[in-house]
């Protein structure tokens, strides 16, 4: 901690950080100083001036120490000009005035000047009434303009689909401009002109080329860039506002929600809150439409005769209670299976596992459904450190060496991306991706290193990583247990080394390593792209290698964070919906752990581990599992074989979806419950740094849907167990008496920012050199392109296209090719093209982008129309396809 | 002999050319200094020699210098600031044009002072031609030995390169110059951290007047005690100055810094023009505010300018006769600041506007009573409100203006009209328009 220094503000005596800025020092003095262009995310830039204040140092005498008035005190000597807090730090004795007469004179005249050119259209203005200058002029301003010659005038203009521009509202504060550089990594919006002319807007006053977050408009502390999407759909004060929690990607990001009657009209940041604080993707900012949308599930609905048809909640819960009961006396409870739940309420998934463990007796339960091979529960948690203390978003944004392995944020936790733009802009972090594509934080741009790593050949990277770390290491600070496992690993590992599937990347790689190991403040970044890989366990664990070999695990803090597939993943494997292990990690096999479960549930709970989602979807085709429960999951389009899928929701006795909408997946099953959208319910979720935060209900939910735990609770009653949750705040104390690592939480503290919970006994570290798939889970030996694929900005799972502003932006769906591929095969930007696999085939309109490597083809998941399931191969792995081209059609889906 | 010392041989044939240069002792400074003199003696003998930056501020030169950090692991740089904007001064100009390796010479001394082997020339859009002259000098320096690896034979290693602006005149402010030479858009950067420590690409920089580095070889030459026989205490040496306006001779003067205002308008000048007497003068460049004709004996050094609250600035001695309208020069100084303005902060920006709005009412009869307080209040609520000093340039000439001559301001107020104006009076005797108003 850096030393205090005492600032007089105002005549009231403070202690801050030495280096606070005035206009920080000023909040802690509980002094308003207005700031324009001042940003928490931006460094100083001193140009809007509404800042001003007056300062004053202690003066010094000839001997250079201080001079003491008559009255004891030190004789302040005030700098003749205002100066402008925003960019002046504060040193010890430091005065500062903000209420004298020069002081006030000085801001009073700023005020005026902004508002010169401003037009002063409040009442059409979408920001009046949160408007920072409509406050500041009432706050700070005269009661009347003094300005009463012609206005500099600009023609107003729509910046693509997302922002509005009235540059005549504009009081050039460069927020917009320096934010989507430094922090979004763009760089779209520039300053035309100069002097009273001066006019933001695109470099070519083309639509706005970038990631259409909207966080210009967030920023803007004007009515200058409003969203197109919301204008003039609502005042402000017509809205109530409530914080949730965005249901999209794993980091988490607060969303402040404004509702109207019974629909959400628009997301915002949430300035000082939440991991994010102002920060929105464009799916955090628009992505809330599927909510409003008119094709919602408003019942239950039951199989009867062959076709669904509505039925009474009671009704509903009633015979899918009935119809388990019968499935688990026929074919026992081992014939009863649960999938999903990454996307409810942490203490849904608590629920949903109790429900299937302690009232039904399974341990088939799994949420992870688009995995394709069998990960044990814990894999994930000793990859990321063994429970200790997690990663945080801020260690992130300082850190001097970050490993992005296998993922494109961008497309899969847009937020950590923005926080390594940053790090990277502002604080000199060091960017290592290791991806196939050239993603975005890959560009030269960012100035850090692209490891192209051949699909299917993730596992040797991360050897040949750890290898160069070992042989360069052992970490300072390596606990002597763990540097004794790393040199048994290092031996393990020396074997033969797959030269060929690094390629020529032996330098590039050692070197990494070698960064990796020297910064002091490092961190590894992976998601889903590793999780579904088919070699995941594998994986695993050679990340946990990789994590503890270079130092980026230690005892009590790790560097290693997981962004999972949704917005609750983490949440899942912390509550046990996964086949062998108990919330809190606790193995289905401890017998004494089990006992504290087994005394609060009652009864006996089943002990040996459960199948996967992998096995849990075989074993379903076989008919060996008879009955699934799916909730919040379009398992056709997440299962990694759409077929299978397919076949085992046809030969279960009992499908009982819970969903918001009547999904390909819900039209086949017996039972569907229409379940409450993620503002629909108050919860709790955990994100990517293991924060576990409260996401506020913003309004009631649909007529007819109910959340997931009620959902839970009512079958559960029905089969006879006594649940009595009357919230979910309910469930939740019941997890804080029993899952380790939650003990003595309470929902009051997980306002945002909420707390990262860690394990009292984090896991040890297991250092293995883990073994190979076999081959045939790897590559195929087919001819073809080699499959890639992936999430994308506009598009993610399966609520985003329900929307109407992201399917306009993702536009139709595409099969990218690199230019020298496409020439290759003849095929030009936007022609259609078949991508055919062993099973299967869909159509799709090509182009073309030197981002993805030559010999493959990009092909994003989240669309409507393309089924990547179908093909009967899993992306990523080296698995090929074949993309031919369709003579003279487009298919435009 | 126009003048005792950067003007000394000015009018020289063909001094452009290093031959001529080096016949008339030029770069003889460059070789006796070099490995004879440590950096650190080159420092103390211009700190010595009171030599101040010429392009405005006044800042010491040596002193400077001497904020660079010694044990910078970061490349040095020194730039020479010819973006010559300052409306009124076009001394660089001729010194450029004409004497382009005394530049190099004293660019490479200068350089060789603080340690910096990398080193700009910014020249101002319009000064393509002389770019080209520079360049050609540049090109005869390195053939000669004086730019490279080994300047002249010794260790010390120098490279210069111009760089042409794009016509703004905030590039003339240091840090927006610096912003503009990295590709940036030109605007001020914040100080601190000053160019001495954080210049150009966040490197220690050194950005002098050409001026300025124009009086160093001579300085290193003939020592401290040699220059400071012009000049006073606090102002040694010379300054040239751009004198322009009614007077018989207008151009640019090297004097020594301390001479009487009236003695260079009616000595150097030749007097005023027939039929005009001087009304005011603005000394320093169209930033500073004017001085009445009352004050003409005041002497032309930074000092002696500070104490009747002027500025003696670039040394551009801008002369107002009695026939002129101050409203109308104003006028014109203000549209100059407003169009200027880069933007970045809220008074300058927007005050210009509004000041320039209140002029043109002013101009065309249409000013309304209190006109002339609210252009005083708008240029005050400027005046060290602004990012930079382009701000304060824009409001002092005018607050000075009617702080001497609110009657012709009040005048424009309630006749609609000027008080004085010759070009009215031309006009109406069928002289056709020529005069002050641009």
């Amino acid at each position: 901690m850096s030393a205090t220094v005492r600032v007089n503000i105002n005549g009231r005596a403070i202690e801050v950080p030495a280096g606070t800025l005035v206009t920080d020092a000023a909040r802690v003095a509980e002094v308003h100083v207005p700031i324009f262009c001042s940003h928490a995310k931006l460094p100083p830039l001193g140009a809007c001036r509404i800042c001003v204040v007056e300062i004053g140092v202690p003066r010094l005498g000839p001997d250079r120490k201080p001079v003491f008035g008559p009255d004891g005190a030190p004789e302040i000597a005030w700098m003749p000009k205002v100066q402008t807090g925003c960019t002046t730090a504060v040193t010890d004795g430091m005065h500062v005035r903000t209420e004298s007469p020069v002081a006030i004179q000085a801001r009073k005249g700023v005020m005026e000047f902004l508002l010169v050119n401003h037009p002063l259209d409040c009442p059409v203005c979408d920001e009046g009434g949160e408007c920072q200058l409509q406050d500041l002029a009432f706050a700070f301003g005269a009661d009347f303009s003094r300005m009463s010659d012609a206005k500099r005038t600009f023609v107003s203009e729509d910046l693509g689909p997302i922002v509005k521009k009235e540059a005549n509202r504009c009081i050039v504060c460069m927020r917009c401009v320096r934010y989507c550089d430094e922090v979004m990594g763009d760089d779209a919006l520039t300053a035309h002109q100069r002097g009273v002319r001066t006019e933001i807007s695109s470099f070519n006053r083309q639509p706005l080329e970038c990631e259409q977050c909207g966080n210009c408009i967030e920023v803007c502390p004007v009515g200058a860039l409003t969203a197109l999407p919301y204008r003039f759909q609502a005042r402000p004060w017509d809205l109530r506002q409530h914080i949730t929690v965005c249901p999209y990607c794993s980091n988490g990001c607060s969303v402040r929600l404004g509702v109207r009657g019974m629909e959400i009209l628009r997301a915002r940041g949430t300035e000082y809150r939440g991991v994010n604080e102002e920060y929105l993707c464009v799916r955090g900012r628009f992505g809330y439409e599927f909510v409003n949308s008119a094709d919602r599930l408003t019942s239950p609905l039951l199989r009867v005769g062959g076709a669904l048809s509505p039925a009474g909640f009671d009704e509903a819960s009633t015979y899918a209670a009935a119809r388990l009961k019968e499935v688990a006396a026929t074919h026992g409870p081992g014939a009863i299976a649960f999938l999903g739940g990454e996307k409810l309420n942490l203490e849904e998934q608590y629920l949903m596992q109790k429900l299937a463990r302690a009232v039904l007796g399974t341990n088939h339960i799994d949420a992870r459904t688009r995995f394709t091979a069998p990960v044990g529960g814990s894999a994930f948690l000793r990859a990321t450190g063994g429970g200790s203390a997690a990663l945080t978003f801020e260690d992130l944004v300082h850190a001097q060496e970050v490993l992005v392995l296998g993922e494109d944020l961008q497309g899969e936790a847009p937020f950590a991306q923005s926080v390594l733009v940053r790090g990277q802009h502002q604080f000199g972090l060091h960017l290592t991706v290791a991806h196939p594509r050239r993603v975005k934080l890959a560009r030269a741009k960012f100035r850090g290193d692209w490891l192209a790593i051949q699909p299917g050949s993730e596992l040797a990277l991360i050897h040949a990583l750890t290898r160069a770390a070992l042989e360069a290491g052992p970490a300072p600070g390596t606990p002597p247990d763990v540097a004794a496992g790393l040199a048994t690993l290092r031996g393990a590992l020396a074997g033969p080394q797959s030269e060929s599937e690094i390629g020529d990347q032996a330098a590039a790689i050692a070197s990494a390593a070698g960064r990796l190991l020297k910064a002091e403040r490092k961190a590894i970044v992976f998601g889903r792209a590793i999780a579904e890989h088919p070699e995941a366990p594998a994986l695993l664990q050679a990340i946990e290698n990789l994590g503890w070999a270079t130092g980026a695990l230690t005892r009590d803090r790790s560097s290693v964070m997981y962004c999972g597939p949704n917005s609750n993943s983490q949440g899942a494997l912390d509550m046990g919906l996964t086949p062998d292990r108990l919330p809190g990690y606790i193995g289905v096999g401890d017998a004494a752990a089990r006992q504290p479960f087994e005394q609060q549930w009652g009864g006996t709970l089943p002990s040996s581990n459960g199948l996967t989602a992998p096995e849990i979807l075989e074993a379903a085709a076989q008919g060996k599992i008879r009955a699934l429960w799916i909730a919040g999951d379009h398992w056709l389009r997440s299962a990694p074989d759409r077929a299978l899928a397919e076949k085992a929701l046809e030969t279960c006795d009992l499908v009982i979806v819970s969903e918001l909408f009547l999904t390909d997946t819900a039209k086949r099953a017996h039972v569907v419950f229409p379940a409450a959208a993620f503002a629909e319910k108050e919860g709790v979720v955990i994100n990517s740094e293991r924060r576990l935060q409260r996401a506020a209900r913003a309004l009631s939910p649909r007529r007819g849907a109910k959340a997931d735990w009620e959902i839970l609770q009512s079958v559960a009653r029905a089969l006879g167990a006594n649940w009595s949750y009357r919230t979910p705040e309910d469930v939740f104390r019941e997890i804080t008496r029993l899952v380790p690592g939650f003990r003595g939480l309470s929902w009051a503290h997980l306002l945002p920012l909420g707390h990262q919970w860690t394990l009292p006994t984090p896991l040890p570290a297991n250092l293995v050199a883990p073994s190979r798939a076999p081959a045939g889970a790897r590559a195929s030996a087919e001819q073809g392109l080699t499959l890639l694929s992936g999430g994308t900005l506009f598009l993610q799972g399966s609520l985003s296209y329900r929307g109407a502003t992201l399917p306009k932006l993702a536009q139709a769906a595409r099969a990218w090719l690199h230019p020298g591929e496409a020439e290759r095969l003849g095929i030009e930007e936007g022609e259609a093209v078949e991508v055919a696999g062993p099973s299967g085939a869909f159509r799709v309109d090509a182009a073309i982008d030197d981002s993805v490597p030559p010999g493959s083809v990009f092909v994003p998941y989240a669309y409507a129309g393309v089924e990547i399931n179908r093909l009967g191969v899993v992306p990523g792995a080296g698995a090929r396809v074949r993309v031919t081209k369709i003579a003279s059609a487009r298919v435009g889906v | 002999m126009r003048g005792p010392l950067l003007f000394k041989d000015i009018d020289t044939p063909g001094l452009a050319a290093i031959a001529t240069y080096r016949a008339g002792g030029g770069y003889e400074p460059l070789t006796s200094t070099l490995g004879a003199k440590s950096p650190d003696e080159c420092i103390e003998i211009v700190k010595a020699s009171g030599l101040r930056g010429r392009g405005g501020a006044g800042f010491p030169t040596g002193l400077k210098w001497s904020f660079v950090p010694k044990n910078s692991p970061k490349p040095k740089y020194l730039v020479c600031n010819a973006d010559e904007s300052e409306p009124g001064t076009f001394k660089d100009r001729e010194l450029m044009e004409k004497n382009p390796h005394l530049l190099i010479e004293g660019m490479i001394l200068s350089a060789y002072a603080f340690n910096a082997n990398t080193g700009y020339i910014y020249l101002r859009g319009e000064f393509e031609y002389i770019q080209r002259i520079l360049d050609s000098a540049i090109a005869e320096a390195r053939a000669a030995g004086f730019l490279g690896d080994r300047v002249a034979g010794t260790g010390f290693r120098f490279e210069l390169y111009t760089h042409l602006g794009a016509g703004a005149y905030i590039c003339g402010e240091e840090t927006a110059l610096l912003s503009s030479l990295e590709g940036y858009r030109g605007q001020p950067r914040l100080k601190p951290p000053f160019p001495a420590v954080e210049g150009l690409y966040a490197c220690p920089t050194v950005v002098n007047n050409t001026e300025t580095l124009m009086n160093v070889p001579h300085i290193l030459k003939h020592g401290a005690a040699w220059y400071r026989q012009w000049g006073t205490e606090k102002s040694p040496g010379t300054k040239i100055l751009s004198v322009s306006g009614p007077v018989k001779k207008p151009g640019n003067y090297e004097v020594a810094l301390g001479l009487p205002l009236r003695r260079l308008i009616e000595e150097q000048c030749g007097g005023m023009r027939e039929g005009v007497k001087v009304k005011a003068v603005i000394p320093g460049g169209s930033s500073v505010p004017l001085l009445p004709a009352s004050l003409l004996d005041t002497g032309l050094d930074y000092e002696s300018m500070n104490a009747v609250g002027t500025y003696l600035g670039s040394g551009g001695v801008i002369v107002i006769d009695d026939r002129t309208c101050i409203v109308d020069a104003m006028y014109n100084v203000t549209r100059f600041y407003e169009h200027e303005s880069c933007g970045k902060c809220t008074p300058c920006r927007e005050g210009t506007y509004w000041m320039s709005e209140v002029f043109e009412r002013l101009e065309t009869g249409k000013g309304r009573p209190g006109d002339v307080d609210l252009l005083a209040d708008v240029s005050d609520n400027i005046l060290g409100k602004s990012f930079c000093a382009l701000g304060d340039a824009a409001a002092m000439p005018v607050l000075g203006a009617i702080k001497h001559f609110r009657e012709e301001f009040d005048h424009h107020v309630t006749h609609g009209r000027c008080l004085v104006n010759r070009r009215v009076e031309e006009i109406a005797a069928g002289a056709g328009a020529v005069g002050a108003r641009a």
